[in-house]
């Protein structure tokens, strides 16, 4: 795991941000979580949202990201 | 008892006169009673005006309650998330005044109204920023977080928006989502400079739109050489295979998903409380109305029956005399 002196993390050379590994690492402790706890830490990581971008001050069609995990 | 006994009287005399539907027969009730030149409101308009504000005064005594116990669920969690920033600033400082060619403001609102003022104002705020760091060669972009803002920049901005984000608030706010969020914006947006406006909760009425920046990692190092808070990083110890400038661009992508975090946490708690105040002065004003129309209505009760009781005696008197 331990990349040599400079070279960039995997997940930084996959295209990765430093957001997108922390959040799959939290995904892989929740998942580690026994059953009660399990659902609750679940339920936490519940994402929706609806995004648009704008292009010359008109908006294009928007995106619902509504994942349950991450992705 | 007597009175009414006399208005029953008054009202036999009345009734045989008018045969039209009941709503004018009132109208033109009253407006017969009255002497020439008085114009009266009927008890009827009156009753059902009162009616409805009631009804008002009780829905915004509800959504003052939803609002209230909303704000304590969310409070503390405000509250806690302040420590996630708080490193990050004592780090690396936070320095809105940087001179920056792209900066782009996150403005963070909320997607339902009835909340008061603070949406009105992060989008004054975020004007005077795009104002002030726009330039010869600079160029601002707005990202805009929930539906007001939108609705308001859309009017003189619309060419400066980059991105809009809606429907935050379907699901209970939480890390996850509005980490997702900011690597979507990372993904999309090119800057220097990142503002984030919001409304930091202070306290149940009072909150103050406040204005975060996260520098880009190249900003960084440029700042660094200039000194200040930003050069004794140099002094800090690099552990692992990773060089400064990596460092430096996860701590800022990670910043940004905390203050981003705490943006969005504090706003909501604004939101929730500025709808309290709102809710709560239109109770009030409801309640005022219902007074002032519950006067009108008494008045206007009193002299309807003043004059059925003038129209008797004055009948009376001329049957005798």
């Amino acid at each position: 795991m331990a990349s040599a002196g400079g070279a960039a993390p995997f997940w930084r050379a996959a295209g990765m941000t430093y957001i997108t590994y922390s959040n799959i690492c939290a995904n892989l402790v929740r998942n580690c979580l026994k059953e009660p706890f399990k659902a609750e830490a679940i339920s936490r990581e519940r994402v929706h949202f609806s995004l648009t971008k704008w292009v010359d001050g008109k908006p294009e069609k928007p995106t619902v990201r509504s994942d349950p995990t991450e992705h | 008892m007597a009175m009414a006994a006399l208005r029953r009287e008054g009202r036999r005399f009345a009734t045989p006169l008018l045969s039209s539907p009941i709503r004018s027969s009132l109208i033109s009730h009253s407006q017969e009673q009255a002497p020439n030149g008085v114009r009266s409101i009927s008890t009827q308009v009156v009753r059902n005006r009162m009616k409805s504000v009631k009804n008002i005064q009780k829905i915004t005594k509800a959504m003052k309650m939803v609002a209230a116990s909303k704000l304590r669920a969310i409070q503390t969690r405000a509250e806690n998330s302040r420590g996630l920033w708080q490193p990050f600033t004592a780090l690396l400082g936070d320095s809105p005044s940087v001179n920056v060619k792209k900066s782009v403001i996150v403005t963070i609102s909320s997607d339902k109204g009835l909340c008061g003022g603070i949406n009105s104002t992060s989008v004054k705020i975020s004007r005077i920023l795009h104002k002030l760091s726009s330039g010869p060669e600079k160029e601002t972009k707005y990202v805009i977080l929930g539906e007001k803002a939108k609705a308001q920049l859309i009017r003189d901005s619309k060419n400066d928006i980059s991105l809009s984000i809606t429907e935050l608030q379907k699901n209970p706010l939480n890390y996850s989502q509005v980490s997702v969020l900011a690597d979507d914006i990372l993904k999309n947006v090119e800057f220097d400079a990142l503002r984030i406006v919001f409304n930091k909760f202070h306290s149940v009425v009072q909150f103050m739109p406040t204005v975060s920046t996260v520098l880009s990692p190249e900003i960084v190092e440029r700042e660094a050489e200039a000194g200040g808070k930003l050069g004794e990083l140099d002094s800090y110890e690099i552990e692992g295979a990773e060089t400064k400038g990596e460092v430096l661009q996860n701590l800022a992508e990670f910043q940004f998903s905390c203050i981003l975090f705490n943006g969005v946490l504090e706003n909501a708690c604004s939101e929730q409380g500025a709808r309290m105040s709102a809710m709560d002065s239109s109770s009030r004003n409801a309640g005022d109305m219902l007074d002032r129309l519950t006067l009108t209505y008494n008045r206007t009760r009193q002299a309807s029956i003043t004059t059925e009781l003038i129209e008797i005696i004055s009948g009376a008197s001329a049957l005798e005399g």
